[in-house]
């Protein structure tokens, strides 16, 4: 059976897509815990980069926890007790955990941080690495 | 049509623009901001024309997207601009580049300057 064209179907309709965007979830924006971070692969080694702009090697931790890569820390304020004319920046505590896409060796895991980049190196574990079973 | 829009397209770069504060001391005007992935070396800060200018390029080593599994952010280079006024006594504007923060001293001229006013004995 073939509907018949009806402009106020159009109105009503619409009624329902303008009722739809209030009831309806909102879609969740692109927001990330801080800090914000690439995984990067090349072969067997993970590079992870987090933005860390303003904070101090000793306050960041890092642990490999279950093959998750937790960067926790603080940025730590600066603010000073003057009176500002613009406040953008944001500061506080931080935790972030990172699953790694394959098993890492926990004993070769470096970290540096530089120019407000924290850079943490990883090479994948030799027991994740295939293995070729000779048939005897 | 198209391909002029497209070669319009091109031609302008995607900046970021970084996060500042501003505060005021007696003595000047302190700007921080956030470049993260940025030497110092690449970092312009000009003044023309009451215009305050802060232009970052991104290290070679961070603005790749080579062998990304993983992304969050992306990183460009950072511009922004500032009107400044009078105040500033521009030839001893200072800057100085820590962990991916930018300090901007703008030391103000001595005519704004707080001035303590002496009160003269009565006679």
């Amino acid at each position: 059976m073939y509907n018949r064209y009806d402009i106020f179907d159009d109105l009503l309709g619409l009624k329902g897509e303008i009722e739809k965007f209030f009831t309806d979830n909102p879609q969740p924006g692109r927001r990330y815990d801080h800090p914000y971070v690439n995984v990067y692969e090349s072969g067997d080694s993970i590079q992870v980069r987090a933005l860390v702009p303003g904070v101090k090697p000793e306050d960041v931790d890092i642990q490999l926890v279950d093959n998750n890569l937790v960067i926790e820390g603080e940025k730590k304020s600066d603010y000073s007790e003057r009176p500002y004319i613009r406040k953008e920046r944001s500061f506080g505590r931080f935790k972030k955990s990172i699953r790694m896409p394959f098993r890492v060796d926990p004993g070769r895991i470096n970290a540096t941080i530089k120019n407000g980049i924290l850079t943490v190196a990883l090479v994948k574990s030799e027991d994740a690495k295939p293995r070729k079973i000779t048939i005897g | 049509m198209t391909t002029e829009l497209r070669k319009l397209n091109n031609r302008e770069e995607v900046v970021l623009v970084p996060p500042v504060d501003i505060y005021e001391t007696g003595e000047a005007y302190i700007l921080k901001c956030e470049m993260p992935g940025v030497d110092r070396e690449n970092i312009d800060v000009t003044l023309n024309n009451h215009e305050l200018e802060i232009n970052g390029r991104v290290s070679a080593e961070y603005a790749g997207d080579a062998g990304t599994v993983y992304s969050e952010y992306r990183l460009h280079n950072f511009s922004r601009k500032f009107t400044v006024d009078d105040s500033i006594n521009t030839g001893a504007i200072q800057a100085t580049l820590y962990n991916g923060i930018l300090s901007i001293t703008l030391p103000k001229s001595e005519k704004v300057k707080p001035r303590k006013i002496e009160i003269a004995m009565e006679k």
